[in-house]
Formats: C-alpha cells, sequence, structure tokens
C-alpha cells in the first residue's frame, strides 16, 4: 500500500491515455481544434476576392474555381461544407484532394498539408512560378512558406503574405489583404 | 497515515481528471456562419489555445520536453526552479527560501558546495552554472516569465553539442525577441511568501530595430524550520535588463545584458550581472554562421566576515551549419570560455585563491538523411579542460519516423563531468585543522549512455513520450583518507566510485476538449552506486540522493470569458540517502483577463500540507509552507 500513490497516479495516466487514444481514434472525423481548422478552411475559400489570377490561370473561361489540397488533409468535411452552394469570381466552386500537384491541376489556392519545411517545400514544387495562391500551414522556415502561411498569433488564426513569390507568380493581392497580414515580405 | 495520503492523492487525481467524458468539440459557430463574416472578423476570432494543434512532432533524437510561453504564464510561477517543476524529466528539491536541488536522471545533491554538478543549463547560450563547482546557484538566476519564449529540457547526455556538464541534461532557456514583447507591462503581485512588482516596456526605433528594458523586484518570506523556529533564509532581489534586437536582411542581431543584486539573510550578499551578443547571418545556399560572446559577473559575499568570492567569465562560440549535397547537414564550431575567480576569507579555500582557467572546445556533427524517414547523426567534441588537458565527446545518434505520427530514436554517448576548482585546488578547514583537500590526481567523472526513446502523435488530440535510459557512471567523485596519516587527515577527493543508473520517462498530452487539455509525466530511476577501496567514507549522501519515482498530472482548462483554471497534482518518492518521506503536493491558478489588457490571477502552492519538506541541506531540512500569490498585470 505505501506505493499506492505513485501506482494510483500511473494507473490514471494509463486509463487516461487509454480513454483518449480509443477515443481519439473513434472521434478522428469530430477533430481537435475543430475551430481553428473551421477558420482555416474558410480563409482558403475567402481569400479568392483580395487575389487577381491571371487569365492562363483557369483551364477554359468556364472552369470552375479550382481549391486543392496536397499531403495531409485535416480538414474532413469541413472545406466542401464551406464551399457548397458557392460561387467565387463567377464560376462554381470545387474541392480537389491531390496526392501531388501540377501546372496541369489548374488549381487556383493550393493549401500545403505538412508539418515540417522539407515536405511542405516539396509539396509545393511542382508549381513554383505557376499562378496558384500556395498556403502553408504553421511553416517556420523561410524558404519553405507559401505565398499565404498560417500562423497563430494571440490566439488566433493569422497569416504571413509573400507577395514577392505572388508577383514573381502573376498573382496580384490586393492592400486589403496585404494589411491585414501579421508581416508581408516584398522583396525577393 | 501513509495509505490515507497516497489514497487522497489519488482521489484527488480522480477529482480532476473524474469528469471525462469525450466532450463534443462543437464550437459556437458552424462553418456556414464563419463564412458570412468578413475576413477582418475571421482574423479576429479567438480560437483555444489549450488545444493548439498538434505541434509539429520534433525529429529530435533525445528525451526532449519544451515547457512553452503559455505553460509558463498559466503556471503562476514567478521563479525559474518553481517554473522547471513542469518538466517530468527533472528532479526539482527546494531545500529553503533561497536554494534549490535540481537534476535529471539521478545524482542530486544539495550540500554545500557540491550541488547538483551534472547539469548544464543555458540562458540564450549563456552558461550558468557557477565553474567552481559545476552546480547552479538558482537564487542568482531571473528571467522574467513574462520574457521566457521557451525552455527545452533534454534530460540525458547532450555534450556532443553543448560540451562540459552536459552529463545528465541540458536545460535551454530561450528569451522572447523584443519584437514580441512590444509595449508594455506593469505586474504587481502579493502572497504570503512572496511580493513582486516589474515593469517593463518594448518599442521599436526603426522597422528592423526593436528594445526592451525591464525592472523589478521580488522580496521573499523567511521559512521555518522542521522545529517551528524562524530559519532567516528571507531575503530580496532587486534586478532589470534589456534586450535590443536588429535583423536587417539576412542577419539577425541581439545584444542583451542583465544586472541584479540580492540580499539573503542572515548575512549574505549575491550580484551578478552579464553581457551577452549574438549574430546569426544567413549565407549563399541554406548555410549559416552564428557568433555568440558574452560576459558574465558572478558574487557571493558574508556581510559578516565570512568571506565569498568573485568570478568573472569571458566566452565565445562560432557555429557554422550548411548542407552538403541533399543528404548531409553539417554543424561545426569552436569555442573559447576564460573564467578567473578571487576567493575572500572563505571556510573552503582554493589554493590558490586566484585563478584563470580556460576551457577550449571543438566539435563537428553530420545529421545524414539515410532515407526521407532515417536519419543517423555523427557527432565529436573534443574539449581541453582547464585541469585535465583533452577530453573526447562522441555521440552517435538514430531517428526513425515509422509513420507521420511515430518517431523512433535511439542515442550512444559519452559525456565527462570536467574536473573542478573544489575538486582539484579545495582546502577545507575545520578550526586549525585542514580535513577536505582537493586532489591534483582527481579526473573527470565519465558517463557512458545508451538511450532509446519513442514520440507519438496518437491523434490530433493525444500525444506521448517514452524514453529509457542506461547509463554506466565511471570516476565519480568520493572522499578518501590519506594513507601516510594515522589520523587518516586531511580527507581528499578521489575517484573512486562507478555506478550504474537505468530508468524510464514517460510523458504525455490530451486535449480532452478545446477548453481543457491534461498533461502527464511519470518517471522511474533504479540507481546503483559501487564504492571502491578507498571511496566510501562520505558514503551515498555526498553522491546522490533521488527519488525513485515521480508523477504528475496538470489540468488546463479555458473557462471562457478569458477565465482560466489549471491545476497540477505532482508525487514525489521517497529519498533515501538521507532518507525523507515522500509527499504529494498541489498547485492551482485561477486567471482572469478582466479586459484584453488587464488580468488578475490567485494562485495557491503546496495546497496539501502546512509544510512539507523535499530535501536535506547539511543533514536539515526546512519546511516549505502552503502559499498563495494574488498577481495583476496590466498591458499598455
Amino acid at each position: 500500500m505505501r506505493s499506492a500513490g505513485p501506482l494510483g497516479l500511473l494507473a490514471v495516466v494509463v486509463v487516461l491515455f487509454a480513454v483518449a487514444s480509443g477515443g481519439g481514434a473513434a472521434r478522428a472525423a469530430d477533430d481537435a481544434n475543430a475551430l481553428e481548422l473551421a477558420v482555416k478552411a474558410t480563409f482558403l475559400f475567402k481569400f479568392q476576392p483580395f487575389v487577381t489570377w491571371p487569365a492562363e490561370a483557369f483551364a477554359s473561361p468556364a472552369a470552375p474555381f479550382t481549391l486543392c489540397i496536397v499531403g495531409n488533409h485535416p480538414f474532413g468535411p469541413l472545406l466542401d461544407r464551406v464551399v457548397e452552394g458557392q460561387r467565387a469570381l463567377d464560376r462554381d466552386v470545387v474541392v480537389r484532394r491531390l496526392a501531388t500537384v501540377s501546372p496541369d491541376d489548374h488549381c487556383q489556392v493550393l493549401y500545403v498539408g505538412a508539418a515540417d519545411p522539407v515536405s511542405a517545400k516539396q509539396l509545393q514544387a511542382p508549381v513554383a512560378g505557376a499562378p496558384v495562391l500556395t498556403v502553408t500551414d504553421s511553416i517556420g522556415d523561410s524558404d519553405a512558406k507559401g505565398m499565404i502561411n498560417f500562423v497563430i498569433a494571440d490566439n488566433r488564426v493569422r497569416f504571413e503574405i509573400d507577395d514577392a513569390a505572388a508577383r514573381r507568380s502573376g498573382l496580384v493581392i490586393s492592400s486589403k489583404l496585404l494589411s491585414l497580414a501579421l508581416s508581408v515580405r516584398s522583396s525577393p | 497515515m501513509k495509505d490515507e495520503k497516497s489514497v487522497s492523492l489519488a482521489a484527488l487525481a480522480f477529482a480532476i481528471v473524474g469528469f471525462v467524458t469525450p466532450a463534443d468539440s462543437a464550437s459556437a459557430q458552424s462553418v456556414e456562419q464563419l463564412r458570412d463574416l468578413s475576413i477582418e472578423q475571421l482574423a479576429n476570432i479567438e480560437i483555444s489555445s489549450v488545444s493548439k494543434s498538434a505541434e509539429p512532432l520534433s525529429d529530435a533524437p533525445a528525451a526532449i520536453y519544451v515547457i512553452s510561453h503559455d505553460d509558463i504564464m498559466r503556471s503562476g510561477a514567478t521563479t525559474l526552479p518553481e517554473i522547471l517543476r513542469m518538466a517530468p524529466n527533472l528532479e526539482v528539491a527546494q531545500l529553503n527560501a533561497t536554494s534549490y536541488a535540481i537534476s535529471a536522471r539521478g545524482f542530486n545533491v544539495g550540500d554545500n558546495a557540491s550541488l547538483s554538478n551534472k547539469l548544464l543549463v543555458l540562458v540564450d547560450g549563456r552558461s550558468i552554472y557557477t565553474p567552481l563547482f559545476g552546480g547552479v546557484y538558482w537564487d542568482m538566476q531571473g528571467v522574467p516569465p513574462e520574457d521566457i519564449e521557451r525552455i527545452e529540457v533534454i534530460s540525458g547526455p547532450g555534450a556532443t553539442l553543448y560540451g562540459a556538464n552536459a552529463v545528465n541534461g541540458v536545460i535551454n532557456i530561450i528569451t522572447r525577441k523584443s519584437s514580441d514583447t512590444q509595449g508594455g507591462v506593469l505586474e504587481v503581485g502579493g502572497g504570503n511568501l512572496a511580493r513582486t512588482a516589474s515593469l517593463q516596456y518594448g518599442g521599436q526605433l526603426a522597422p528592423d530595430l526593436t528594445y526592451r528594458i525591464h525592472a523589478e523586484g521580488s522580496d521573499y518570506s523567511s521559512f521555518q524550520t522542521p522545529e517551528g523556529r524562524d530559519a532567516h533564509d528571507g531575503w530580496s532581489k532587486p534586478s532589470g535588463g534589456f534586450r535590443v534586437d536588429w535583423t536587417p536582411p539576412g542577419d539577425v542581431v541581439s545584444l542583451q545584458g542583465d544586472i541584479f543584486h540580492a540580499q539573503e539573510d542572515p548575512d549574505g550578499s549575491v550580484g551578478g550581472r552579464d553581457l551577452v551578443a549574438t549574430w546569426q547571418h544567413q549565407l549563399d545556399g541554406g548555410s549559416s554562421l552564428q557568433l555568440l560572446a558574452y560576459y558574465d559577473k558572478e558574487s557571493r559575499f558574508n556581510d559578516n566576515g565570512a568571506g565569498g568570492f568573485e568570478i568573472d567569465t569571458y566566452d565565445i562560440e562560432l557555429q557554422h551549419s550548411f548542407n552538403l549535397g541533399s543528404w548531409n547537414a553539417i554543424v561545426w564550431g569552436a569555442g573559447d570560455r576564460l573564467f578567473s575567480y578571487e576567493l575572500e576569507n572563505t571556510a573552503l579555500k582554493l589554493l590558490p585563491p586566484t585563478r584563470t582557467l580556460n576551457l577550449a572546445n571543438v566539435f563537428a556533427q553530420d545529421t545524414i538523411s539515410v532515407t526521407d524517414r532515417l536519419k543517423l547523426t555523427f557527432g565529436l567534441k573534443i574539449e581541453d579542460e582547464p585541469y585535465t588537458g583533452v577530453e573526447p565527446m562522441p555521440s552517435v545518434r538514430a531517428s526513425w519516423k515509422a509513420t507521420d505520427s511515430i518517431l523512433l530514436w535511439g542515442a550512444i554517448s559519452r559525456a565527462v563531468r570536467s574536473a573542478t576548482p573544489i575538486d582539484r585546488d579545495l582546502h577545507e578547514f575545520a578550526g586549525p585543522i585542514d580535513y577536505l583537500d582537493g586532489s591534483e590526481r582527481f579526473q573527470p567523472e565519465i558517463l557512458t549512455s545508451y538511450e532509446l526513446g519513442t514520440r507519438v502523435q496518437a491523434s490530433s488530440r493525444v500525444s506521448f513520450s517514452v524514453s529509457g535510459f542506461y547509463n554506466i557512471y565511471d570516476d565519480l567523485r568520493t572522499i578518501g583518507l590519506t594513507a601516510s596519516n594515522p589520523q587518516g587527515l586531511p580527507l581528499f577527493f578521489n575517484n573512486q566510485a562507478a555506478a550504474l543508473v537505468y530508468g524510464v520517462e514517460v510523458w504525455g498530452n490530451y486535449s480532452v476538449a478545446d477548453w481543457w487539455r491534461l498533461s502527464a509525466g511519470f518517471n522511474i530511476q533504479h540507481e546503483h552506486i559501487h564504492f571502491q577501496a578507498n571511496g566510501g567514507l562520505a558514503g551515498l549522501d555526498f553522491v546522490a540522493d533521488d527519488p525513485n519515482h515521480q508523477a504528475s498530472l496538470r489540468s488546463s482548462v479555458n473557462l471562457g470569458d478569458g477565465v482560466t483554471w489549471d491545476a497540477t497534482l505532482r508525487y514525489v518518492g521517497a529519498l533515501h540517502h538521507p532518507a525523507l518521506a515522500d509527499y504529494g503536493e498541489l498547485d492551482m491558478r485561477l486567471g482572469w483577463k478582466v479586459t484584453p489588457t488587464i488580468e488578475v490571477s490567485v494562485a495557491g502552492s503546496n495546497l496539501l500540507h502546512d509544510r512539507h519538506a523535499e530535501f536535506f541541506e547539511d543533514g536539515e531540512s526546512d519546511e516549505i509552507p502552503r502559499s498563495f500569490f494574488i498577481d495583476t498585470r496590466w498591458r499598455f
């Protein structure tokens, strides 16, 4: 009985993790920080009024506005719910989940689902220079960041903008969106 | 009595964990509602910080625990040792109002002049252990909690990168850039054991040039002896500092300085100041150069004529990182540390009393990406020790990312606890009799360590880490008799012990709901120390006094409307040499952001007992009382 204290605590810890792993897996859809993800998913759709794409960004005048996700897909059905019944730039909106991306996919927005800079860089490399608004998530390494990089600041979802990279790819980001960014990189 | 305590502890643990119901993470907003917001409104939605999205799984092949800025602010801890209690891979024991014994993986010692000496502690790269004997005076360290970005606590050897004394662990304290602490903060707090006040201001001189200045004062009440008498160990400490950061394109430059002077009852007068400069320069092709230089002065004197010492340290370190092909990430560098000390009138004498010593090093480390998922790291540091010459400290580490959410790692390393002036030059007198001496034959203490661990992101809500270690120590410091003298005096330091220490450290996080996170830690270790023929004189007390197990459970809750509630339960197993009973304690803090700029909090520490002891010092253990602290913080 002398060691009931630590064993008791250990038991609690073990039970906790058992509950957590089992429960956690069962609730995979009901993902961790649902609100954070929902805000990010909404941002992905809401960036478009503040960005001008060149005509060649679309496969045809009638082609839909295409939101792509490459790498990890953290949003579950959230992103589909965000765009359901919506139109963007006078086009229908579709969400595509890709294993790898190419310029021929004609994505207008590409969310790069990678937590580490090496994968983030690799995943977006095929569309370097193409008119695709690349969005990375909490990447710290400046060469691996997309044109937009989500960051959590002061408990809010905010973003950094690499305006130089956007311009090199033929995109124009409005000053309103730039003014909302935590930081803007404007020279290469 | 013992059973009652254990039961009540377990009950409390369950009370805290009790209502583990998979709360629906349903937040007020649906995506449809979010979609109707303007982009400004979207950028202003507060998300929960308790269950911030899964941090990228760190690839570091070591047992590393990170205490974040948020953890620190929510703990309500006002001193560094109290903050370090959050690391499940550390042993933290308070001796009295000013002193702590802190170690990792065993060998915790609190006896005067032989504090735990196998830990390396860095503040922004500045080493803060006392080179006289390798231990840290925790009362001389004060980084305002507000300004700490994070603390990386590595249990296990880190000698290849960090160098001497990184034997049992490394505590790496990283402060915030001044660009992250813009604006003013006024903090005033008080309680039955501590009173603090601080003022800080951060501003911008140019778009790429920011600064902050801060000043604070703290005052701590005296503890009581077990007999209920005043322990006369109260103290007060005014301090201040500044930091300037300059970030022209391609460079990061910072300059920071601190100064303090503490008055400690009954007669202690303790002071320190430092100036640290760092420069990071980005080179072409992704390589970078880093230069660190610092000056540090510390002094401890007894105002009542019992003497003291003063140490000046100068240090410079250069580091170059680059990639060789697509496989190799190489870091190499060199450094030199010069320290000179002067002792006056102390009972512990060093001969000569004034001396300048030099510690130089060169190191190189190559991380080879064998595949995308398998990395091997080979490293070697060679130090030129002040007393014993060249010591190699090699290590081999491997990490394998079995899946995106499972990392396995292992390491074999050799680390060295350098010989210090106390080991070599000591002459301790009892009245006229010279009874304990250092020895010119004293050699460094050597560790060979084998480690294996895993870090798992089981789901977006659950992550945990398990690390095992098997440590073999040789040439540990012991005390022997002088054979030629019939009384055996003076006793002298020798290297007559070896030890085997093995154990497991487990910790994890569980985000029960968006507003509730639980963190738990548990470790268990076995220490076997073998004394050789002429070494066992002072016995185990002198070498190590560690619990076999420790456990902790922390609950962090966002109650909404800016109210947060944190509770931490800890259990520390019994000590054996000398023996001290196990204990459990509970800390709690309730914080309320009244407005975006004003925060009020009330914290209680060691709530379960009126008083409890954590360690012995010189055969005595002061008792730590239950305490309360009310804090207010105004940002402007």
